[in-house]
């Protein structure tokens, strides 16, 4: 079966000031449809890197990213943006919520850019996140894990393939980050979607098909259930 | 809504900012407005004066006599033939001296005209209709107006034709040179005339303008019709009309050359004080976009930066839009959107600020007192200069924004620290 990413022999650069910093090295894995993936790794191991390129935010200078069949490389800007509405839920670290709006208007924004809202469903995402009575609050008015657990419910908005999350509890404390967690990964399980879960820390509750680990832009090790080492590159 | 609260919503203290941007933008506008009033009000002034005054024109007139004119008349005398003109022009003098340029011939007449029981005084002019509608104006009340061809008919304004009891398709004799009367059949009564290089009025006759001190009144002929009435082909005016105003100088060199053994005959032109209103429209046009760029570099600049401060705090936010699946355009609309409705309403404010503190009429300073007074005018010049200064400036605020979100990886844009 044609899994649903691949990622081949990617390299990513980027220059800061007058040095050159290499973010990924010759990375190549693959992802199948349904899979529950951990990336983890220490700060600047090139985890966000990784995923801002599955996510088509940004391009790798050498290699492939392949998502549902679509070589991200040669996305346009705008068939970019369109892949990210069809295919791929994002769930930042910041949580990127627009604060002059609602945190309905926040679930409904993906829904818009596909030109389908429904504000039933993204009342009923609202209520699966535990945050139907608080609908009409702007982010402002929200804590850190009731933000968080907005930006789930509008990654979720179009009912992508892909669920890309960058370390949705980075900001929350403990108790939060349990919670925030659960719901993301139950979420996506329950509709058997691929999630692909950045984390620097190495262990979570949460029960996963797949744990990569990343350390200065390489896979240093594949765990898992369904770990095939061919399939992944090892310094 | 999501639009509207996207586009004008969260701006926490940046409202002042853009607040402070429209009302900067907004005294741009006016300010410029009001420069470019004048300055259009300049133009129209410099464009009424081409139109009017026709610089490209030379009049060629002979002396008007008055002392042939005053010939005692009283008592019951036949209609008299009274030259008025002394001496005359010789046409092919005239058309070898004008060279290339084009002359216009006249034969302006008075004459004694038989009225019921009394004589009446009446212009009557020779023209080329063809080429005299071009530089005079005529409006017809009724019938037509002169053809090529036509002979011993006339036009009359209506108050010669009043006088004269006259109507279209009536007759009125007028005396020839060689003391027979030529019958002249009314074609056509006009309502309005301005005939460019009028002679002087200085005889009672009805008249359109009682109070012009130039003849606005009297029969149109062709100019063999009156030829025949006068006698001879000389002229006892016309016009030279040159290619270009600036080829006015030579031709009237020419012209006074040719005509310099005749005192009597006088060659006039409006070029030189037409050059004076060019100079001073100039300097109008220079001093006033000076205080317009230098006001727009200043004041649009600091608009601009205030606005660019706006849109870099929103920047995450249409990154955000972006990579949650908007088109890039779509992305950065709520900008664009946002700078358009400041520009514009800088611009209707602007606009309205000028419009109504801006003076009817300007006089210009003194070094300019040839253009005269100008009426500031708004139109839609000064509207489309205001509308591109506040896109300009709108423009230059969001370049970098733009440019960052539509040419950088919106992964730098998303980690950003400013939502």
């Amino acid at each position: 079966m044609q899994p649903l990413v691949s990622v081949r022999s990617v390299s990513k650069t980027y220059r800061r000031e007058r040095s050159v910093v290499g973010a990924l090295r010759d990375v190549s894995l693959e992802i199948g449809q349904g899979e529950l993936v951990r990336i983890s790794g220490p700060s600047g191991s090139g985890k966000t890197t990784l995923l801002n390129l599955i996510a088509a935010l940004d391009r790798p200078d050498q290699g492939q990213v392949i998502v549902a069949g679509i070589d991200l490389a040669c996305l346009s800007a705008a068939r970019a943006s369109k892949y990210r509405a069809q295919q791929v839920g994002m769930v930042f670290q910041a949580y990127n919520l627009i604060p002059q709006l609602s945190a309905l208007e926040n679930v409904l924004l993906p829904m818009i850019a596909l030109g389908r809202a429904n504000k039933t469903r993204a009342c009923e995402l609202l209520d699966l996140v535990g945050l139907a009575d608080r609908s009409d609050h702007s982010p402002s008015q929200l804590s850190g894990g009731e933000q968080q657990r907005v930006a789930i419910a509008r990654a979720l908005a179009n009912d992508p393939s892909l669920v890309l999350a960058d370390e949705p509890t980075g900001n929350l404390d403990d108790q939060s980050a349990e919670r925030v967690m659960g719901l993301l990964t139950s979420a996506v399980r329950e509709r058997g979607r691929t999630l692909l879960l950045v984390t620097h820390q190495r262990d979570t509750a949460q029960t996963v098909d797949k744990h990569l680990e990343l350390r200065g832009g390489v896979i240093t090790s594949v765990s898992g259930m369904n770990t095939s080492d061919d399939l992944c590159s090892a310094p | 809504m999501i639009w509207v609260k996207l586009t004008f919503g969260g701006f926490g203290r940046r409202f002042v900012e853009a607040l402070a941007a429209t009302i900067v933008l907004a005294a741009t506008g006016a300010t410029v407005a009001a420069s470019l009033m004048v300055v259009e009000g300049a133009r129209n002034t410099l464009s009424r004066a081409i139109r009017q005054d026709r610089p490209d024109v030379v009049e060629v007139k002979s002396r008007f006599n008055r002392a042939l004119f005053e010939t005692p008349r009283s008592g019951n005398l036949p209609p008299l033939t009274i030259p008025v003109y002394e001496p005359l022009i010789d046409p092919a003098e005239l058309e070898t001296a004008a060279g290339d340029s084009q002359v216009v011939k006249r034969q302006s007449l008075f004459r004694n005209v038989l009225s019921g029981d009394s004589f009446l005084n009446i212009y009557i002019f020779g023209i080329d209709p063809d080429v005299e509608r071009g530089l005079s104006s005529f409006s017809l009340a009724r019938g037509r107006f002169l053809g090529r061809g036509d002979h011993a008919v006339a036009v009359l304004d209506q108050a010669s034709a009043r006088a004269l009891g006259v109507d279209i398709g009536a007759t009125f004799p007028v005396r020839k040179a060689d003391g027979t009367d030529l019958q002249l059949t009314v074609v056509g009564i006009l309502d309005r005339l301005a005939l460019r290089g009028a002679p002087p009025r200085s005889a009672e006759a009805p008249s359109l303008s009682p109070d012009s001190t130039f003849v606005s009144s009297g029969a149109f002929v062709n100019i063999e019709t009156s030829e025949d009435i006068f006698g001879r082909d000389s002229l006892t005016d016309a016009l030279a009309v040159a290619r270009t105003a600036s080829d006015v100088p030579a031709l009237v060199a020419k012209l006074r050359e040719a005509f310099r053994l005749e005192p009597g005959i006088f060659v006039t032109e409006r070029y030189s004080q037409y050059q004076r209103k060019v100079r001073d429209f100039v300097l109008t046009l220079a001093l006033f976009s000076t205080m317009s760029v230098a006001t727009v570099l200043l004041a649009g600049s600091f608009a601009s930066n205030l606005l660019h401060d706006i849109y870099v705090e929103r920047r995450r936010q249409y990154a955000t839009l972006i990579a949650l699946g908007f088109p890039p355009g779509m992305g950065i609309a709520p900008a664009i959107f946002l700078g358009l409705v400041l520009g514009v309403a800088a611009v209707v404010i602007g606009g309205l600020a000028a419009h109504a503190f801006v003076p009817r009429t300007f006089a210009m300073p003194s070094l300019m007192a040839d253009l005269g007074p100008t009426e500031p005018t708004i139109d839609w010049v000064v509207g489309c200069s205001l509308l591109a200064i506040a896109i300009a400036a709108v423009g230059v605020g969001l370049v970098s924004t733009a440019l960052r979100l539509l040419r950088q990886p919106l992964a730098i844009t998303l980690s950003e620290d400013n939502l």
